[in-house]
């Protein structure tokens, strides 16, 4: 009885999505990509990378402008904008657009982006077109900011970061905000970019996979020959609403965001912890927030961006975190279709979960030819898998340690 | 379709402040703080492990190493939390690593700009060098980030225990005093002071100051910008002087969006003060 009277009160409606990413820029073709196992990889011209061989990542092909009358600005206006801040102001108005709702001065609606480096992406988009921003002593307001005043939104507007759980972190205060009633409604989610000089960071880090041969079969989570991942770029955003605001209004409810779970390793700034002890906790605080077991959770979308030691290290934490359960919860990671998000990849991956409750499928592994042994979970490789799918669960994992994960579920 | 159900909106959520602490260093003693040892009294760090760092995480994990040594009652970080929200951090690596890279390609660029200059980079730091277990995030970069770290450090501690087990949270804030100007080489010009202001909240009533967020009882108020990254010298200044019972009772810091945030010592804090807007001297 515990159980089902805090999932009720900590439960919010997810009413609005809006995705630009690799595999489509609506969650409806996203969705059909993820259950026919479509890849988003491919090779790209990255400008003056300045290293040898073919380059490869998972851009995003299209960006829908919205309409003009949903963010204050028209055609010449939207050119003006950066990639960035068209990726993200893109999938926050289809997100309202989904839901059917316009923020206005009846409800106070908040704003949380998950951005890890902003700052740095913006500096280097007007360095790189000739712009002198980074050289000079401004402080410009931030991404979210800004966006909250095209989209009319009056509430709180927050940037927040942790690395690649970023978004995820976005996910779970907006919910928060909600369930204290600090919000009636908040957008939240986040995106990323692919940039020259992360590209050549992470590259230089040997975080990436080094398998140019073959672009499409580079991204290959949990796989014995997996070598690194692979960047991709875009995200997410959601509007979340309390249940009952949902209800009264006539709102399609897409799912709803039931239980988040947040630590930290504190043991490296860039290597996860091979002890699954934090990482687990977060696993398990999400379940417990959520008031289920671990016999209940019918998918885990898992961080799994193909290095050899976050795979491992992740394996570990769901054994963990769901004891024997794990034998009979599929895992897959999404992140073999659409590269690696990076801030965008917790809210792409809350799509994932959002499709395989929608199309009673889970998602495949792409490239998972060999399963790696250290990794002993319920694969689900190269196709999906029909099932019934009423909770999932979403790990995402970040540099300096950061370990967060959702619970995502079918509308009540 | 927007007729939502009438809002319920609370007046306030609290929490106590138990230690805090403020670190300046020029860009010219950077290099001597990033070797400076922790204080006695504060755990030891990693060796050289704010060798890589930004200067914004290098002020900001000495602030909490200070605020954990003068703390009265030193605290156990296990399970804590940290929110940090720096202001414009990285820009100095930046512009070094475009200007080098545009010069000769990838090969310039270190592996160390992504995770020492994002946003993320200084909670991280605090997090791993300390062996914190609760969450960490950045917050904000821009010129609201008192307003955004605050409202975060508050949404950790009060309204997610549940999710995070955490019974603590550092909020840690830092700027430049005046924003560098940086030249062609990529290297900043004069010699700036970078300054941080560490505040671990916690849910305890005996704590000697107090935090209180008033949020505003009508709905979609939006107040007026503030530029409150600049005003953290004068923040840090207060807060320093309201915990020692000293001319300054309580400071205020505005929301943007409206409602505000109120430290104060802990007998202004029982008077129950009505809130004012920006700062009240004693």
């Amino acid at each position: 009885m515990m159980r089902q009277q805090r999932a009720e009160r900590e439960a919010v409606a997810i009413t609005g999505v809006g995705a630009v990413t690799p595999l489509g820029a609506s969650f409806e073709t996203v969705a059909e990509a993820l259950v026919t196992g479509r890849s988003g990889v491919r090779e790209i011209d990255a400008g003056g990378q300045g290293r040898a061989g073919r380059q490869f990542a998972a851009p995003v092909v299209e960006i829908p402008a919205p309409p003009a009358a949903a963010c204050r600005l028209d055609a010449a206006d939207w050119d003006r904008l950066d990639r960035f801040e068209q990726i993200c102001l893109s999938a926050l108005a289809q997100a309202l657009g989904d839901a059917g709702f316009t923020p206005g001065t009846a409800a106070r609606v908040g704003l949380v982006l998950g951005i890890g480096a902003e700052q740095l992406k913006a500096w280097e988009l007007d360095y790189l077109t000739g712009g002198r921003r980074v050289f000079e002593p401004r402080r410009d307001r931030t991404l979210a900011q800004r966006l909250a005043r095209r989209l009319g939104v009056t509430g709180p507007a927050v940037t927040v970061a942790a690395a690649c759980a970023s978004s995820g972190y976005a996910l779970a205060l907006g919910r928060s905000w909600i369930n204290a009633g600090w919000v009636d409604a908040c957008l939240a989610g986040g995106c990323d970019i692919l940039g020259p000089t992360a590209l050549a960071a992470f590259y230089n880090l040997r975080a990436l996979s080094r398998r140019s041969d073959d672009p499409a079969r580079a991204s290959r989570p949990f796989d014995r020959q997996r070598d690194g991942f692979v960047m991709g770029e875009g995200g997410a955003c959601f509007l979340l609403e309390r249940r009952a605001a949902a209800a009264a209004r006539g709102a399609r409810v897409r799912g709803e965001l039931a239980g988040a779970g947040m630590s930290s390793d504190g043991s490296h700034m860039v290597i996860p912890s091979t002890d699954p002890t934090h990482a687990a906790r977060a696993i398990s605080a999400a379940l417990v927030d959520a008031g289920l077991r671990p016999d209940e959770i019918d998918y885990v979308n898992a961080h799994a961006a193909g290095t050899p030691v976050g795979d491992v290290a992740e394996a570990a934490a769901i054994r963990l975190a769901l004891g024997d359960a794990a034998d009979a919860v599929p895992v897959s990671s999404t992140k073999s279709m659409s590269g690696h998000l990076i801030s965008g990849a917790a809210a792409f991956e809350a799509v994932a979960c959002l499709a395989a409750i929608e199309r009673q499928a889970v998602p495949p592994t792409l490239n998972l030819d060999e399963p790696d042994e250290q990794c002993p979970l319920d694969h689900v490789p190269h196709v999906a898998r029909p099932r019934t799918v009423r909770v999932t669960a979403s790990n995402s994992f970040g540099f300096g340690g950061s370990n967060l994960c959702l619970v995502i579920r079918k509308a009540a | 379709m927007n007729a939502l159900p009438p809002p319920r909106h609370p007046a306030s959520a609290a929490c106590g402040i138990s230690a805090h602490a403020v670190v300046e260093c020029r860009l010219s003693a950077m290099a001597a703080l990033r070797e400076r040892p922790a204080p006695a009294g504060a755990p030891p760090l990693p060796a050289r492990f704010l060798r890589q760092c930004d200067e914004h995480t290098v002020v900001a994990v000495h602030a909490v190493l200070e605020a954990i040594a003068a703390a009265a009652r030193p605290p156990c970080c296990d399970r804590h939390a940290v929110v940090a929200a720096p202001c414009q951090s990285g820009r100095i690596t930046a512009a070094r690593t475009l200007v080098q890279f545009s010069a000769g390609g990838g090969v310039t660029v270190s592996p160390h700009v992504v995770p020492q200059c994002s946003l993320h980079s200084a909670a991280g730091a605090v997090s791993v060098a300390l062996g914190m277990h609760g969450p960490h995030i950045g917050v904000g970069g821009g010129p609201d980030a008192l307003a955004e770290g605050l409202w975060t450090g508050l949404s950790l501690l009060t309204l997610e225990a549940q999710a995070t087990g955490c019974d603590g949270a550092w909020v840690i804030f830092s700027a430049w005093d005046t924003e560098p100007v940086i030249d062609a080489s990529g290297a900043a010009e004069g010699d700036p002071l970078c300054r941080a202001l560490a505040l671990l909240l916690e849910p305890d009533a005996a704590a000697p100051l107090t935090l209180t967020l008033h949020l505003p009882t009508d709905t979609g108020a939006l107040g007026s910008a503030s530029e409150s990254c600049a005003g953290l010298a004068a923040f840090a200044r207060a807060v320093g002087i309201c915990a020692a019972g000293g001319a300054i009772a309580s400071w205020s810091v505005p929301c943007p969006w409206g409602g505000l945030f109120r430290i104060a010592g802990r007998a202004v804090a029982r008077r129950a003060l009505p809130p004012a807007i920006r700062r009240e001297a004693a």
